[in-house]
C-alpha cells in the first residue's frame, strides 16, 4: 500500500516518500526555495551543459510525461476525434465503477480516522512517553517499512484469509466459521491502517522530536500537567504535520490497488483495481481512463490543498537552540499499565505476520492449509526450491534487474539535471522543473495506463517503436516515478555543496566536467547511492505499474505474489512468496539501515 | 600591478561596489578592511573572477582582465571556509591544480612537497584527509594549494576568522613572514581592524561599497580620512556640542564635528591647579566606570554632559575610584574634525 506521496517540504517543493523511507529530516529542514536569479536563463543557453540538458528533459518530459497523459485525455473526451462524452455516459451507468467510486472515498475517509489514532498512539508511545523496552516497541511497528504492498496484503491473505493458516486453525474448533470473516470493507481498512502509518513514523515522529524540549520543561515549571502539555504544546505544534500526514493517509485510500484486490472480495472493489479491470478490455479503456483522471484530479486537488495549508503553518521550534524532547514519565500507575498494554498489543498485531511469514517459509504449504503444523511438517524445500530452480527464482531476479537499472538510470540522468536547475535558477529551470514534477501528482496508475494506451502504436517521438508490450516500457515507468524523489534530493546534495568548493575548483584551472567529475560528485556520492538505494527497495515489490505494463516472459515479483494469492490452485506457490517476502525484507531492511540505521534513525530510536 | 578602475558592482536589488579605484603595488601586502556587508568580498571575488562587474574595468600588471576567465588570471585564493575539497587527501588537493594542467607526475610531487615545506606542513601529514587536520592545518593547506600553481597574485578572504584567538595571532606572524619571503602581492580580505593594521603595507577601508580611505596603517589610524573611519578603527569618542564648546577656548571649532581618542586625553586629580599646557583643554569630570586593560586603563568619564573615554596607564588609574571628580585634559592637536557641525 504504497502511498505516492509525501508531504510537500517546507519551502512548497515536493518530496515522494514511495512505500518505505525518506530522510524526515529532508521534510523538515527543507530549504526555501532559492531565489531566480536575474540572467541566469541567459547564461544556461550559453552553456553547452546547459543545452545538452535542456533538450534532454524537454525530449524526456515530451515524450513520457506529457504525451501519455494527453493520449489519455484525448483517448476519453475525444475519441475518434470528436469532442464527446461518451465515456462519462458509460461510466454513470455502470452500477460496479460507481459504487467503485463510492468505496474509495468511504475507504479513504474510514482510513484517515483509524490510520490517526493508530499512527498517533505509536508516535506517542515511541517519542513521548517513557515506556519500556521503547526500541523494541520501535523496531515492530517499523516492520511495516520493509513488509508492504502487495507482500502484505497476501501475507495477510495467507495468514487470516479464505485459505489462510488462522482461519483453517479456527475453522477446527468452530466447523461453522464463515471461511471469508476476513475480506470485504473491514478487513480493508484493518490491513491498510496497520500497512500506512509508515507515514506517521516517518513525519510526525520527526516532527514531535523537531518540539523544544525547554518549551515542555517551561511549561511543566509554570504546573502543566502532561496531559495539558499534550493539549496544548505539543498537538498545536504537530497540527500541520498530522494534517499533511492526514492528506496522504486520504490518498492512500483512494488509490488502493492491492489490499482491495486480494481482500476485498467481490463486495468491496475499489476505483484502482476496477481501473485494472476496465483497462483488460480495449472497449472499455476509456472508461478506465476516465476513472484514472478522476484519481489523478482528486490527487492534484487535495496535494494543493495540503501545499497551501503547509505553507501557512508553522511547525518548527522558534528556540536558537532547540533541546530535543526527552521520554516523559507516566503520572499514575494505571495509566502507565493501559497504555504499555495496548502498546505491546498493537505490536503483536503488527508482528504476528511478520513471524508467520518467516515461519512459514520453513514450513510444508499443506500443513499451513490444514491449520495445525507439527514438527514433521517443517521443510527447506521453499527456500531450496526459489535458490536452485530457475523458475521459482525468476521472478525476483526479473525484479532485481528492473529496480536496478531503473534506479540507477534515474540517479545517473538526474545528476546533471540537478546540477543544471541548481546552478541556473531562472525561468526556464523552474518550468523544467515543475514537468518533472508531473509524476509527483499522478498515481502510478495513471502514469501506467497512460503509458500503455500511448505507446501501443509507433511514435515519433520514439524513433517510430512500438513499446506497448516491450520489455522496456515498464522500466520506463519505473524511472518516471522515481524521478520526482531522486531529482528532490539530489537538488538538495548539489545546494548543500558551498559554492567556494566549486569556485576553488575553477581558479585552480578546472573546467565545469572536471569539477563536476573530480570535485562535486566526491562530496554527494553518498546520498547519490542512498537515493539509488531506496529507489531500489522501493521498485522492488511494485504492483501497481507492473500489473500493466509488465512482459509475460519476464514476470516481476508483485505478479508473482499477486497470483499466489488467487485460490486454492496456487496455494502451492505460497510458500515460495513467504521466502521471496523473507528476501523481500532482508532487502529493504538491509538498505534502510545502511541508509539511515546509524544516523537517521537516531531521533526515532532515542531513549 | 593591480588597478580597479572605477569598478561597479550591482546585484539584482542593490550596489555592492559603487565605483572602486585602487591601485595595488607589486609585491604589496594589501587589505581591504570594513564593517560586514561593505562589499569586501565582492571586490575580491571580481578580482578573482567569480564576480562579474557592471562597468569599470580591471588590469593585471597592464592587461585588462576585466572579462578574462578566473584562471587565466594568474591568482590564487584562499576562501573563507577553506574550501578544501573533503573527498581527496592534503597532497591531493594541493596538487589538483597541477594535475588540472597535466603536470607529469614526479614534477608534482616535487612541487606539492616544496611548497608544504614552505607553508609548514610536515611529510607524514601529506597523506591525511583534510577532515582530520586542525584549523590551523587545513589553512596551511589552504594556502599551499593556492601558491602551488606559483600565481602572481595571493587573494584571501578572511582566512583567520575560523579559528580561536590565539592560534590567529600566530598565524597571522606566519602569514606576514611567508607573504616576505615568496615576495606575492596579497590582497587580505577582513573586517578585523587589528589584524589589518597588523599585517598590511597599505590598507583600503570600504564602507557601503564605497572607499573611505587608502593608505598605511599609521595614516589610517594617525589620520583618518573620515568620521567613519576615525570610528570605525580603533576607539575614539564623538564629542557632544557642550564638549566641542567647553574646549573652544583651547581651539576646538566649535561649529564642526570633533573626535578625539582615548590615548589622547588623560585624568588628572581635580584641585590640580597647573594650568592646562598650551594646546589642551580641561574639561571637570566624573569617573562612571574603569575597565582594567593590562598596561593601561580605560576610564569612562562624563564630562560636560557627555561621555568620555580615557585611556590611562594602570598606575594612574589606581588612584581613581568610580564616583571620583576629577579634570579630563584632551590633546585638542589630536582632536579630528570633519566637516560642518552635524
Ligand atoms: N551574489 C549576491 N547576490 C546578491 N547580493 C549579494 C551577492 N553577494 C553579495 N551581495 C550583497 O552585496 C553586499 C556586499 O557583500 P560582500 O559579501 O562583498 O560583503 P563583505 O564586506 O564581504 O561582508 P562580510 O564581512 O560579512 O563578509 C552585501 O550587502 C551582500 O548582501
Ligand atoms: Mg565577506
Amino acid at each position: 500500500m504504497s502511498a505516492p506521496h509525501g508531504p510537500v517540504a517546507a519551502g512548497g517543493a515536493p518530496l515522494q516518500a514511495d512505500g518505505a523511507a525518506l530522510p524526515a529530516a529532508a521534510v523538515v529542514d527543507a530549504p526555501p526555495p532559492p531565489a531566480r536569479r536575474r540572467g541566469a536563463t541567459r547564461r544556461m543557453l550559453r552553456s553547452p551543459l546547459g543545452v545538452v540538458v535542456l533538450v534532454g528533459v524537454l525530449w524526456f518530459s515530451a515524450a513520457f510525461l506529457v504525451m501519455p497523459n494527453a493520449t489519455l485525455l484525448l483517448a476519453t473526451f475525444v475519441p475518434d476525434g470528436r469532442l464527446s462524452l461518451s465515456a462519462f455516459e458509460r461510466l454513470l451507468s455502470s452500477e460496479r465503477a460507481l459504487r467503485s467510486l463510492g468505496n474509495s472515498v468511504l475507504l479513504a475517509a474510514t482510513l484517515a480516522v483509524t490510520v490517526n489514532v493508530v499512527g498517533v498512539f505509536i508516535v506517542l508511545v515511541t517519542g513521548w512517553f517513557r515506556m519500556r523496552a521503547r526500541r523494541v516497541l520501535w523496531l515492530g511497528y517499523a516492520t511495516t517499512f520493509v513488509y508492504g504492498g502487495i507482500v502484505l496484503a497476501a501475507g495477510y491473505s495467507f495468514i487470516y484469509g479464505r485459505y489462510g493458516f488462522v482461519t483453517n486453525a479456527l475453522a477446527q474448533w468452530w466447523p461453522d466459521l464463515d471461511r471469508d470473516w476476513f475480506s470485504g470493507f473491514a478487513a480493508v481498512v484493518a490491513v491498510m491502517t496497520f500497512a500506512t502509518t509508515t507515514n506517521h513514523m516517518l513525519f510526525l515522529s520527526a516532527a514531535l522530536a523537531g518540539i523544544d524540549h525547554q518549551a515542555i520543561e517551561a511549561a511543566r515549571l509554570m504546573g502543566a500537567s502532561t496531559a495539558t502539555i499534550l493539549r496544548r504544546i505539543v498537538i498545536p505544534a504537530l497540527r500541520p504535520m498530522l494534517f499533511a500526514v492526514t492528506v496522504l493517509t486520504f490518498l492512500t485510500g483512494l488509490g488502493a490497488l492491492t489490499a482491495p484486490l486480494v481482500l476485498g472480495g467481490e463486495d468491496f472493489q475499489t476505483v484502482a483495481p476496477m481501473i485494472l479491470t476496465f483497462a483488460r478490455s480495449s472497449s472499455s479503456r476509456d472508461v478506465a481512463a476516465l476513472l484514472a483522471i478522476l484519481l489523478g484530479l482528486a490527487t492534484i486537488v487535495l496535494l494543493a490543498l495540503m501545499n497551501r495549508v503547509e505553507r501557512g503553518g508553522t511547525y518548527f521550534a522558534v528556540a536558537k537552540v532547540a533541546v530535543p524532547i526527552t521520554p516523559q514519565p507516566f503520572q499514575t500507575r494505571w495509566g502507565s499499565v493501559v497504555v504499555h498494554v495496548l502498546a505491546w498489543a498493537l505490536w503483536a498485531v503488527y508482528v504476528f505476520p511478520v513471524l508467520c511469514a518467516v515461519a512459514f517459509s520453513f514450513v510444508d504449504a499443506r500443513a499451513i492449509m490444514s491449520g495445525s503444523i507439527t514438527a514433521a511438517d517443517l521443510t527447506t524445500d521453499h527456500w531450496v526450491g526459489v535458490l536452485t530452480s530457475a523458475d521459482a527464482l525468476g521472478p525476483f531476479v526479473v525484479s532485481v534487474v528492473y529496480s536496478g537499472l531503473a534506479s540507477a538510470a534515474v540517479v545517473l540522468g538526474l545528476l546533471l539535471v540537478a546540477r543544471a536547475l541548481t546552478r541556473w535558477r531562472g525561468w526556464l529551470s523552474s518550468l523544467l522543473e515543475y514537468v518533472l514534477h508531473i509524476p509527483w501528482i499522478l498515481p502510478t496508475i495513471l502514469i501506467a495506463l497512460g503509458l500503455v494506451m500511448t505507446f501501443d502504436r509507433p511514435r515519433l517521438l520514439v524513433g517510430g517503436q512500438v513499446l506497448t508490450g516491450t520489455v522496456v516500457l515498464l522500466g520506463i515507468a519505473y524511472v518516471i516515478v522515481k524521478i520526482p524523489f531522486t531529482l528532490r534530493l539530489l537538488k538538495a546534495a548539489f545546494a548543500a555543496v558551498p559554492d567556494e568548493l566549486e569556485d576553488a575548483a575553477r581558479i585552480l584551472g578546472a573546467g565545469q566536467l572536471t569539477t563536476i567529475r573530480r570535485v562535486v560528485v566526491p562530496v554527494i556520492a553518498p546520498t547519490m547511492a542512498a537515493v539509488a538505494a531506496l529507489n531500489f527497495t522501493s521498485l522492488l515489490d511494485d504492483y501497481d505499474a507492473a500489473v500493466f505494463l509488465y512482459h509475460p516472459l519476464f514476470e516481476p515479483l508483485g505478479i508473482a505474489i499477486k497470483r499466489s494469492t488467487e485460490g486454492e490452485a496456487n496455494v502451492q506457490s505460497m510458500g515460495i512468496t513467504f521466502v521471496y517476502t523473507v528476501l523481500l525484507m532482508v532487502v529493504q531492511g538491509l538498505v534502510l539501515w545502511l541508509v539511515y540505521g546509524r544516523r537517521g534513525a537516531g531521533a526515532r530510536r532515542r531513549g | 600591478m593591480i588597478r580597479f578602475d572605477a569598478l561597479r558592482v550591482s546585484f539584482d536589488d542593490h550596489v555592492a561596489l559603487q565605483g572602486l579605484d585602487l591601485d595595488i603595488g607589486e609585491g604589496e601586502f594589501f587589505t581591504l578592511l570594513g564593517p560586514s556587508g561593505c562589499g569586501k568580498t565582492t571586490a575580491l571575488r571580481s578580482l578573482a573572477g567569480f564576480v562579474e562587474p557592471t562597468s569599470g574595468t580591471l588590469h593585471i600588471d597592464g592587461r585588462d582582465v576585466t572579462r578574462v576567465p578566473s584562471e587565466r588570471r594568474g591568482v590564487g585564493m584562499v576562501f573563507q571556509s577553506y574550501a578544501l575539497f573533503p573527498s581527496m587527501s592534503v597532497r591531493e588537493n594541493i596538487a589538483f591544480g597541477l594535475s588540472v594542467q597535466r603536470v607529469p607526475r614526479d614534477e608534482q610531487r616535487r612541487r606539492v612537497d616544496e611548497v608544504a615545506a614552505q607553508v609548514g606542513l610536515r611529510p607524514q601529514q601529506l597523506t591525511r584527509g583534510v577532515a582530520e587536520l586542525s584549523g590551523g592545518q587545513q589553512q596551511r593547506v589552504a594556502i599551499a594549494r593556492a601558491l602551488v600553481l606559483q600565481p602572481r597574485i595571493l587573494l584571501l578572504d578572511e582566512p583567520l576568522s575560523n579559528l580561536d584567538a590565539k592560534l590567529r595571532v600566530q598565524l597571522r606572524g606566519e602569514l606576514q613572514r611567508l607573504q616576505r619571503e615568496v615576495g606575492i602581492t596579497t590582497v587580505y580580505v577582513t573586517h578585523d581592524q587589528e589584524e589589518a593594521l597588523a599585517l598590511s603595507d597599505r590598507i583600503a577601508v570600504l564602507s557601503e561599497g564605497r572607499l573611505e580611505q587608502v593608505g598605511t596603517p599609521r595614516e589610517i589610524y594617525e589620520q583618518p580620512a573620515s568620521a567613519f573611519v576615525c570610528d570605525f578603527i580603533g576607539e575614539a569618542t564623538h564629542l557632544s556640542a557642550e564638549q566641542r564648546a567647553a574646549l573652544a577656548g583651547a581651539g576646538v571649532d566649535a561649529g564642526r564635528d570633533a573626535w578625539v581618542r582615548p590615548e589622547h586625553v588623560s585624568v588628572t586629580a581635580a584641585d590640580d591647579r597647573d594650568p592646562a599646557e598650551s594646546g589642551s583643554g580641561d574639561l571637570p569630570a566624573v569617573v562612571l566606570s574603569c575597565a582594567y586593560r593590562g598596561s593601561t586603563t580605560l576610564v569612562e568619564l562624563e564630562a560636560a554632559g557627555a561621555r568620555l573615554l580615557a585611556s590611562v596607564p594602570s598606575a594612574e588609574a589606581a588612584r581613581v575610584e568610580v564616583g571620583d571628580r576629577v579634570r579630563a585634559r584632551v590633546e585638542v592637536s589630536a582632536v579630528h574634525q570633519y566637516g560642518a557641525a552635524a
